[in-house]
């Protein structure tokens, strides 16, 4: 028994050899992105990816995507991107922060830019999307379509970026519904379809009847339950997140929490070609790359007075009379060194 | 009625029933994982590839299922599975290349030509399939039985398949000739080859059986669990499954014994957070582990892997 257990330690090692990067020299100008699950999600990650292309379609620069598998394999890519000659590499998530910063240190000429990144420093810019704002929209949707007083949230892993949205999701409800109560469940993984129709499940059982979601692919679980909640004779609403998910279950998504993921990276990368690229890039409604979505295939989802509500809701946020509660994980910039052992996160 | 006070320590009937539904659903795609790995694990083989026979049954599920409906899918699932499986045999048995580093090749090539196939068939940004479900069959009177009688006996075909497994490869292994050469193929390949057993064949045999059952835990998966596919969406239930065999020490009984356990470990913790238990969720998630670690270290009796597992069999002058 123990004589395979203690083979068990090389199977990460595995992992990032499984997945080599695109190591040949490029010419001219080229931008990588990193994502550390499937691009197929129609979510978080598939935002990115269509922003890659977008980048590559509009300034007609050499563009590459790699699917990361392990907290080792995010210091091998940006490494092997940056010896490639790529000059802007996205780490798309919190994860990538620490893999970033030691690659930038390493790296001065190549810009790492790190959704939800936390540690900005010379040449390493964490874009802040600001979904919480469009979230806390969402909440209040779920506030006042929820009959029972219970709305759900299922997550992934909580990772501040991921909790700050529910945290706002949370104020929105209670804006619109002061008594509801609001579950909030994290599944431990982003790609576990069963897990996520299953915690969705218990929140259903348990009385919520507006949830919303913040996980990648496992979402695909997660409006499943929904939806066999209605065919057993439930009313229930779901939520999209972080991409405009309306079209991915039409049938029973009330609205969407949105960002404009593709915008916010042709911007930034047109800024880098530019030099005008400076970190913490933060953006928001006032910029117009978040926002909530009603879903045009449900038009009575949201009725039409509690959308008027968001729509001042939206207006008192950009003129900052609203102040949207959220986890602000960004550092002062320093030249601080990396702290050595960190805990990695993936 | 007075409200004041803590809830009322009556277990809700209509609650419990369905946490063990969902305790069911969960445990079933382990169950039939880890038994077919305890017949591949008794041959002396230990399959890590059978992470990746879970996710070609999900996606070999999904794409039978779109072709010809759901049964076609389950079994689409289980021959995508079962191939899988095969290519670790050939390697790992036939050519005797490491167990543990082949069975890793077979997962980590799986999870990345699942997700290719996956991507060039729906689109590189993917779309939420919807997959007809399997009915589930309600077993007349087993399944009016309080409490337990809805989630046991009115499943799908794939949670039977576990009941009929159960008995019938406990039969097989223990009380058959054949199960006691599979036995000694594990325990002691020379002295199995030396009785004329044939070794190579009979582990070949086992590891595929062991891709075919994981093959139906992803189709279950796919076609029962969610009616839907994603890439990765097995999320390391090929691996729980080798930790369920450990936990259920080799036997059937055994297995589908910890495979429950598994699955109400993650069912509870489920409901634990929707009822708003604010329990650090990750400490729950690593109770099965913890327990099969104790499994392992002979804490719960007597408790041995097959003496032969993982060790290469050599083919001599042949």
């Amino acid at each position: 028994m123990i004589r395979y257990l203690r083979c068990l330690p090389i199977v990460p090692l595995m992992f990032s050899a499984g997945c080599g990067g695109d190591s040949t020299a490029v010419d001219g100008p080229a931008v990588a992105l990193l994502t550390s699950g499937p691009v197929s999600d129609a979510g978080w990650h598939a935002g990115a990816y269509e922003g890659l292309q977008m980048i590559g379609d509009s300034l007609g620069v050499h563009i590459s995507h790699q699917q990361t598998r392990t907290p080792a394999d995010f210091d091998e890519a940006f490494i092997s991107y940056a010896e490639s000659g790529y000059g802007l590499i996205f780490g798309h998530g919190f994860e990538y922060q620490d893999a970033a910063s030691r690659a930038g240190e390493a790296y001065p000429d190549v810009t790492f830019v790190v959704s939800s990144g936390s540690r900005p420093s010379a040449n390493v810019v964490p874009i802040i999307f600001g979904l919480h704002e469009a979230s806390y929209l969402a909440g209040m949707a779920a506030g006042a379509i929820t009959a029972s007083g219970i709305v759900g949230m299922v997550g992934g892993v909580e990772i501040p970026s991921a909790k700050g949205t529910f945290i706002a999701f949370e104020a929105g409800v209670k804006a619109m519904r002061e008594d509801a109560t609001v579950l909030e469940t994290f599944i431990g993984s982003w790609d576990d379809v069963s897990a996520a129709k299953e915690a969705a499940a218990a929140q259903l059982r348990q009385g919520a009847d507006a949830l919303i979601h913040n996980v990648d692919a496992a979402s695909f679980g997660f409006f499943q339950a929904v939806r066999e909640a209605r065919e057993g004779g439930r009313m229930a609403w779901a939520f999209g997140m972080n991409r405009d998910q309306n079209d991915v279950a039409p049938d029973v998504i009330a609205g969407s929490a949105v960002i404009n993921i593709p915008q916010i990276f042709v911007q930034t990368a047109r800024a880098w070609q530019d030099g005008t690229l400076e970190g913490p890039l933060y953006t928001g409604l006032a910029t117009g790359a978040v926002d909530f979505v009603p879903n045009p295939a449900q038009p009575g989802a949201v009725p039409p007075m509690v959308l008027v509500r968001i729509e001042e809701a939206r207006r008192l946020i950009i003129e900052e009379k609203i102040d949207v509660p959220s986890i602000d994980f960004v550092e002062p910039a320093a030249g601080d060194p990396v702290a050595a052992g960190d805990p990695p996160t993936c | 009625m007075a409200r004041r006070g803590l809830r009322t320590p009556v277990p809700d009937v209509a609650a419990l029933s369905s946490f063990l539904v969902s305790a069911v659903g969960l445990a079933v795609p382990l169950a039939l994982a880890a038994l077919g790995e305890t017949v591949s694990q008794r041959a002396g083989v230990i399959n890590i590839g059978l992470e990746g026979s879970v996710i070609w049954g999900a996606l070999g599920g999904a794409l039978g299922s779109l072709a010809g409906g759901g049964y076609a899918g389950l079994l689409a699932g289980a021959l995508a599975g079962g191939a899988a499986a095969l290519v670790f045999a050939v390697f790992a048995v036939r050519l005797n290349t490491d167990q543990i580093i082949t069975g890793t090749a077979v997962t980590i090539g799986s999870l990345g030509f699942t997700g290719a196939l996956y991507q060039s068939r729906f689109g590189v940004t993917g779309v939420a399939l919807e997959l007809e479900t399997l009915p589930a069959w309600e077993l007349p009177l087993l399944s009016r039985i309080p409490v337990v009688g809805p989630a046991l006996f009115d499943q799908a075909l794939t949670a039977y398949l576990v009941y009929v497994m159960v008995p019938l490869l406990a039969w097989l292994l223990f009380r058959t000739r054949w199960g006691l050469a599979l036995r000694a193929v594990g325990e002691s390949p020379e002295a199995a080859h030396a009785a004329g057993v044939p070794v190579v064949r009979t582990r070949m045999l086992a590891a595929v059986f062991a891709g075919l059952m994981a093959g139906l835990a992803g189709a279950h998966l796919s076609l029962v669990h969610t009616g839907t596919f994603a890439e990765n969406m097995s999320a390391g239930k090929g691996f729980i499954a080798i930790a369920v065999v450990v936990l259920g020490r080799w036997r059937p009984a055994g297995v589908l014994a910890a495979a429950l356990f598994f699955g109400g470990a993650e069912a509870l913790q489920f409901a634990l957070q929707a009822f708003d238990a604010d329990l650090p969720y990750p400490l729950f998630l690593a109770l099965p582990y913890v327990l099969s670690l104790a499994a392992l270290a002979g804490w719960f009796g007597r408790s041995r892997a097959p003496e032969g597992l993982a060790l290469p069999w050599p083919r001599r002058g042949h």
